[in-house]
């Protein structure tokens, strides 16, 4: 992993980082990296990948209204909201 | 005192709830492990009267009077969750988790939240916003984790039942380095709902306590099905605690060959092959079963868990709760300077390997194949599973360690979790108990047991303790 590699990286996982730490980030990540890489020597084309061990099936539910949580109660726990809306800095020039 | 003679107490009018509570937070007052991240007595106090003024109405419920202490990633209404982060240091839920609630009507009395690794993320109690949380046994070491603060809070004695949870080892690790008994049940079987995701196809809500007969009566309060998790299993009801004296007979049980070379330290072999012994004296029969693909799941873990975090942890923004990056006048820049504060270094690290093997170019040759590898471990847990009953193996690989051994060497930490992976890879429930002691220090063995076959580990596990002492220990 390069510098400019991990630049895009931290973009996409909207993460900032001072430019002099990034060495020893690349460091980091490529530590874990060699770990992991043990799994490239298994030849398992023959293999359907798994995502979730019970391999279950969707779950549907009548589509009947139920109590929900309160809007005022999810509003207090925002850093910055006025009346019913959450507040952010402003997004539109 | 263990959490049957507590529940005793307290249906024979011995001790009543607030003064069992009571004694509780005198400890918690006492206490200089860094296990408690939030402590709610007055609240807890009002709980214990409620229970006290309504006897008959909780004296048979599975935890009837019986203080608890949860780990501070479950969701309690009205009362702080951090899930050990800064990111949610001041964030106080809007509703309880179904693990909380299901425990509530189940009579326990919540102490307070305990101290874990930020977002679950990690072996040692180490990357918590709020400091580590030292081994009871012995103060320079780690208690594990990332279930850390709720295994020493019941070997202190502080309580004698809390809840865990476990993505790759966080409760049976724990329950090993600390000398207590600690299950992760099937994935499915307790419901997700209001704990805080870390990595949703692994994660699982489980009990810790001395010994078996605690684990049972919290794994029957905690498990349900659940509407609200799509993941929760419609099961026919058991009843775990009654299940405890059922005759299983004797079993197979499945030892790894070779089980030297994943690099054991040589006390922990030792504790496991007295084990050995004493499951033979029981009239059980030991298998040896061929298992070299173990080692694949450290590899596999450390791709699919940081993937599902990376993408879980995405809500953090600091819009909606949680921490907010302050004087930010761009939403990009508030998004990144959010998360690059409130984050601490092991959380980010594994948000950027997730990124990095999601992201177009690495996705087949790091998450695909990562899945692949969990297929192999569940196809050949099914294999195993032909000719076994349960499989039985160590814990961990080690004692319990001193702290910032591995801050140089992460590598060394997530080896740790060798052994606890692969029932996570597969879903599979598994229960970890004291079986042995060295330089002062517990050690723990496991069963891995096929799905849904909890009964069978907490029952198996029970017989063990009816004829030792290990989960008797106290520091």
């Amino acid at each position: 992993m390069d510098k400019i590699e991990l630049k895009n990286l931290l973009f996409l996982a909207r993460i900032s980082a001072d430019e002099k730490e990034h060495p020893k980030i690349i460091e980091k990540l490529q530590n874990t990296f060699n770990l992991i890489d043990e799994m490239q020597d298994l030849d398992l084309s023959n293999l359907e990948p798994l995502n979730n061990p019970l391999e279950l099936n969707n779950v549907s539910r009548e589509d009947v209204n139920k109590n929900r949580n309160s809007k005022n109660e999810f509003l207090d726990n925002s850093p910055e909201s006025d009346k019913d809306y959450f507040l952010v800095p402003k997004i539109i020039e | 005192m263990n959490f049957k003679e507590q529940r005793d107490n307290f249906r024979s009018k011995k001790v009543s709830a607030k003064e069992a509570v009571k004694d509780s937070i005198n400890k918690i007052n006492n206490d200089d492990l860094n296990i408690f991240i939030n402590i709610f007595d007055s609240e807890a106090i009002k709980k214990a009267e409620f229970i006290d003024n309504n006897f008959d109405k909780f004296k048979d419920a599975p935890l009837a009077g019986v203080p608890i202490a949860h780990k501070d990633i479950f969701c309690t209404k009205g009362l702080p969750t951090t899930c050990g982060s800064k990111m949610l240091e001041n964030f106080v839920p809007p509703y309880d988790s179904t693990v909380i609630k299901n425990c509530n009507e189940a009579g326990s009395v919540i102490l307070g939240k305990t101290n874990m690794d930020e977002f679950a993320m990690g072996s040692s109690n180490e990357t918590s916003y709020f400091g580590p949380v030292s081994n009871p046994w012995n103060s320079d070491l780690v208690p594990g984790g990332s279930s850390g603060g709720a295994a020493a809070c019941v070997a202190a004695g502080i309580t004698s039942i809390s809840t865990g949870t476990d993505t790759g080892g966080s409760i049976r690790q724990p329950a090993a380095l600390c000398g207590i008994t600690g299950l992760k049940p099937t994935y499915g079987l307790v419901s997700r709902w209001g704990m805080i995701a870390f990595c949703s196809s692994m994660d699982q809500a489980g009990p810790f306590s001395k010994d078996a007969f605690g684990c049972a009566a919290l794994l029957d309060a905690m498990s349900s099905y659940d509407s609200k998790d799509s993941t929760s299993t419609k099961r026919p009801d058991k009843n775990f605690e009654n299940l405890l004296t059922k005759d299983f007979g004797s079993l197979k049980i499945g030892v790894i060959k070779d089980i030297n070379s994943f690099g054991i330290n040589s006390d922990v072999m030792g504790a496991y092959e007295t084990s050995k012994t004493v499951l033979s004296g029981l009239g059980h029969e030991l298998k040896e079963v061929d298992f070299s693909e173990l080692s694949s799941g450290i590899c596999s873990y450390y791709v699919i868990a940081p993937a599902e975090c990376s993408s879980n942890l995405s809500r953090f923004d600091g819009v909606k709760y949680g921490y907010r990056a302050s004087d930010q006048k761009d939403i990009s820049k508030l998004y990144m300077e959010t998360r690059s504060e409130a984050f601490g270094d092991e959380v980010k690290k594994r948000i950027l390997i997730g990124t990095h093997v999601l992201s177009a170019g690495f996705y087949d040759a790091y998450y695909l194949q990562a899945q692949k590898v969990r297929r192999m471990i569940k196809n050949k847990f099914e294999d195993v599973f032909k000719n076994v009953d349960l499989v039985f193996m160590p814990t961990t690989l080690d004692q319990a360690f001193e702290k910032n051994r591995e801050s140089n060497d992460p590598n060394r930490m997530y080896k740790e979790d060798l052994l606890t992976i692969p029932a996570n890879l597969a879903g599979l429930p598994a229960i970890s108990f004291p079986n042995g002691f060295k330089n002062n220090l517990p050690i723990g063995g496991q069963f891995v047991g096929n799905y849904f076959s909890e009964d069978l580990l907490l029952t198996t596990t029970h017989k063990i303790q009816e004829v030792s002492d290990w989960h008797k220990m106290t520091p």
